[in-house]
């Protein structure tokens, strides 16, 4: 068990001496000398006037004892003489020259020292050494150039010679557009799509081939290569998907070929003719192992090289793939006028590259630990706590059977709204134009129809907006903001638009009342009396003149033909007033309903006969 | 995504734990409820192993319902809602928190669906062990525990009676607040935890449930 233990400090003893000891008890010390401090206070210790040698044998501490020593030495030097250097330097000089003059005097005197000039010796001249020299100093120069002027020569006639060095040019050529391997003796080129996503097993494994010949083609052409591709033969032909929609489910039409390419075609066609062939069979391969697996509420039918299915009822979608190699005994009939959907045709191109691409590239970021390819909306499920039933909705993936066919929907739709508003257009009395929006998708588009009246184009408020979607028309009226769904018949669109037109008039009309200041007596929108109108709803308007005394009024329906009535009061009723009524504002009441024939109407559209009429009734009085 | 309150179905004497969950099903499907499946809410504790610093709980807890999460709630309250890989980490930190053995703790059972409601109907066993009977009930069209809780209250009142009188205090504390997965998941901490309690001997605290 421990106990706690008594704590004892080992401090040294203070060395510094205190200064001050301040009021409140804190004590300060005397800074301790630093070396230089050391220094002085000792070398004022020391006695300078005694001699040196007295101290030399006295055993006193070297520190000190140096320390006195190079003190003595240094206080000595500045008292040396300053011009010490300079004389000793003359003297030296002094002497050098008596030793000059001594020298030059036993010199003049000849007897034991004489100056003698030194002579120098003339070059030889050997012209032939020289010439020697220059002589191979010139071979040595010709032989540079003239082995610098053999290799071009030999790179020219090289050049001339083209059969030689194609092969290699065109290898050159073609390994920058294909990858090639060598494999023992042979060099093997790949066509498949395998670098670039795709999953299919069928090999694609061209063989590059040298081909040597004699002379070249009369006609020397550039296509006519010494290099040669041998295409596997499952490859071999052109091939293409066609794509078709039809109404009317017809017999199944024979492919006919598009040509076969030559046998002496340039590798580069050839390959990428092969490489098509390839595409179009792991195209039609996936469509077809779809097809068969998918359960969906409409059956696909697969047959041979074709799919069929149905997009809508009565409407038939078919993929046929279409391979023509060349090989086929029978020569093809003419070639029928295949009706090909390139737009579809192209969008099944591109979605089976987008898997290709998906395959390969996975969706940023890219962790370590964790699965790679989950979208951001699966990868923050953990953390947002999603259900299990949010996760099997994420889950979905659309197969590119699905795919086409919404996109073939889609198509159907749009084309067929388009026949129906062309088919309205025809009417003159509204105008109906159709704007078409240039943001769309292969899945939805939007359109918006205005109905206007040529002359009273100020009346405008009925205009719709259609959404074409994958199944169904969304049809938006901007009156009231009304949303109505149609289906994928056209008589529903036609229906609707026909309904629109006739509410159109009667909104013109009501806009004539206010400038002619007819008062309007009654707008019903849905009427519930009379014909039973084959769509919608009949709209009618009842207004009287500023007088008050003639009475129109109008019922316009989706397709039965507008109907006017007119009430006023003729003279021989005005003659016959019983002495009860009293005042002249009764007679207005009077009359009956006359039905005025539209078509007899002066005027090009129905707002001018009507605007017209008016404008006699007003004056007419 | 709904608001979700959990009850505590007590065993009358005499009664095994599985004729009371058997009833309990029975009166739900009386109701008219279809049974969508099974359901499993599992519970692990880890402390902290460092010697000299406080002692920290964490919960891990998973739910068969939200496959993809994981979630973490400390002692002092807060939770975490991760990936499941979150398992992965805690692994990775059995050095500085390990496992209490014999600590894990499930709620296993049957799920119904019955139009906007959805029954949980779970037998707690701890280490194998049958401890209790916890009900949840969910309804899924509303995310503010306020504005449900008189229905909630109702349907509960309907199956088990009295117990459903008391709001979860999870709930009461978060009335006017959007009710989130992470909260349901404190609730069956919080049972959880009143079931471990039990399990110490009458001489300690008893839990006044």
């Amino acid at each position: 068990m421990a106990v706690p233990s008594v704590t004892v400090s080992v401090e040294p003893v203070i060395e510094n001496k205190i200064q001050e000891v301040k009021l409140d008890g804190q004590e300060i010390y005397v800074a301790p000398l630093s070396m230089s401090e050391n220094l002085t206070k000792l070398a004022h210790k020391i006695d300078f006037y005694k001699d040196e040698s007295d101290e030399k044998g006295k055993p006193t501490s070297e520190g000190e004892k140096e320390e006195e020593d190079e003190k003595v030495l240094a206080s000595f030097q500045p008292s040396l003489w300053p011009w010490d250097s300079v004389r000793n330097k003359l003297k030296a000089a002094f002497t050098e020259m008596c030793v000059l003059t001594d020298v030059l005097n036993i010199i003049k005197e000849k007897r034991y020292m004489v100056a003698d000039p030194v002579s120098n010796e003339a070059p030889e001249n050997k012209s032939s050494v020289l010439l020697l020299a220059k002589k191979r100093g010139l071979v040595v120069a010709a032989n540079v150039l003239i082995s610098g002027a053999e290799r071009l020569k030999r790179s020219h006639s090289e050049h001339s010679n083209r059969a030689q060095n194609d092969y290699f040019i065109e290898l050159l050529k073609l390994r920058q557009n294909w990858r090639l391997k060598k494999v023992g003796t042979s060099i093997l080129g790949d066509l498949t799509y395998k670098s670039a996503g795709s999953r299919f097993l069928q090999s694609g494994t061209f063989e590059v081939t040298k081909v040597i010949e004699e002379k070249t083609d009369g006609d020397g052409s550039h296509s006519r290569g010494s290099l040669e591709v041998v295409i596997p033969s499952e490859l071999e032909g052109v091939a293409y998907i066609q794509v078709d929609v039809k109404s009317v489910p017809g017999n199944i039409l024979m492919p006919a070929g598009l040509g076969v390419i030559r046998s002496d075609a340039y590798w580069q066609q050839k390959l990428e003719v092969a490489q098509n062939v390839l595409f179009c069979k792991e195209l039609f391969a996936q469509l077809a192992r779809e097809a068969v697996q998918i359960k969906s509420s409409t059956p696909h039918m697969v047959v041979g090289n074709q799919i069929i299915t149905n997009a809508f009822p009565g409407i038939q979608l078919s993929i046929v793939l279409c391979h023509y190699t060349g090989k086929e005994k029978k020569t093809p009939q003419a070639p029928q006028k295949l009706e090909h959907n390139h737009v579809l045709e192209h969008s099944l191109h591109q979605l089976l590259r987008e898997v290709h691409y998906k395959n390969i590239n996975y969706v940023p970021p890219h962790p370590v630990n964790a699965m790679l390819g989950m979208s951001k909306r699966r990868r923050l499920a953990g953390p947002l706590g999603t259900s299990r039933r949010e996760l099997v909705e994420m889950n979905v993936r659309e197969t590119l059977l699905e795919q086409i066919i919404k996109q073939t929907k889609h198509a159907v739709l749009r084309l067929r709204t388009m026949h129906v508003l062309d088919k309205l257009a025809i009417l003159s009395d509204p105008q109906i134009t159709a704007h078409w929006s240039c943001l769309n998708s292969s899945l939805e588009c939007s359109v918006r129809i205005n109905i206007t009246t040529a002359g009273y184009e100020i009346v405008r408020s009925n205009s719709l907006v259609l959404i074409i979607e994958v199944d169904n028309i969304q049809a938006i009226l901007l009156k009231d903001s009304k949303t109505i769904t149609l289906s994928f018949e056209d008589k529903a669109l036609q229906d609707l638009i026909l309904w629109q037109v006739s509410q159109h008039h009667i909104q013109v009309v009501t806009h004539l009342a206010k400038c002619h200041s007819w008062t309007v007596i009654s707008t019903n929108l849905n009427v519930g009396i009379g014909d039973i109108d084959v769509y919608g709803t009949a709209t009618s308007i009842m207004m009287s003149s500023p007088r008050g005394d003639k009475v129109l009024s109008l019922k316009s329906g989706a397709y039965n033909k507008i109907q006017m009535f007119l009430k006023e009061v003729t003279s021989s009723e005005l003659n016959n007033l019983s002495t009860a009524v009293v005042d002249p504002k009764w007679q207005k009441i009077m009359g009956t309903f006359k039905q005025i024939d539209v078509d007899r109407l002066q005027g090009k559209t129905f707002a001018q006969k009507v605007d017209m009429l008016m404008a006699k009734l007003s004056t007419m009085s | 995504m709904g608001v979700v309150s959990v009850y505590m179905f007590p065993v009358p004497e005499g009664k095994s734990g599985q004729q009371v969950v058997e009833s309990l099903q029975k009166s739900i499907e009386l109701l008219g409820a279809t049974k969508t499946g099974n359901f499993c809410v599992d519970c692990e504790t880890f402390q902290t192993s460092i010697q000299n610093t406080q002692q920290r709980q964490v919960n891990i807890l998973h739910s068969s319902d939200h496959p993809a999460s994981c979630f973490a709630i400390l002692d002092a309250g807060t939770c975490l809602v991760a990936d499941s890989l979150f398992d992965g980490l805690m692994q990775k930190l059995k050095h500085y928190y390990q496992q209490r053995k014999g600590s894990k703790i499930e709620s296993k059972g049957q799920r119904y669906e019955f139009g906007d409601f959805v029954f949980k109907v779970g037998s707690v066993s701890l280490a194998s062990s049958f401890k209790g009977i916890l009900l949840e009930i969910e309804y899924c069209p509303c995310i503010i525990a306020g504005d449900c809780w008189g229905l909630l209250k109702e349907m509960a009142s309907s199956i088990v009676g009295n117990v459903a009188e008391q709001q979860p205090n999870v709930i009461k504390n978060k009335l006017e607040h959007v009710y989130t997965t992470a909260d349901t998941m404190c609730q069956y901490l919080e049972h959880f935890n009143n079931y471990k309690k039990q399990t110490i001997p009458p001489t300690a605290v008893s839990t006044g449930r």
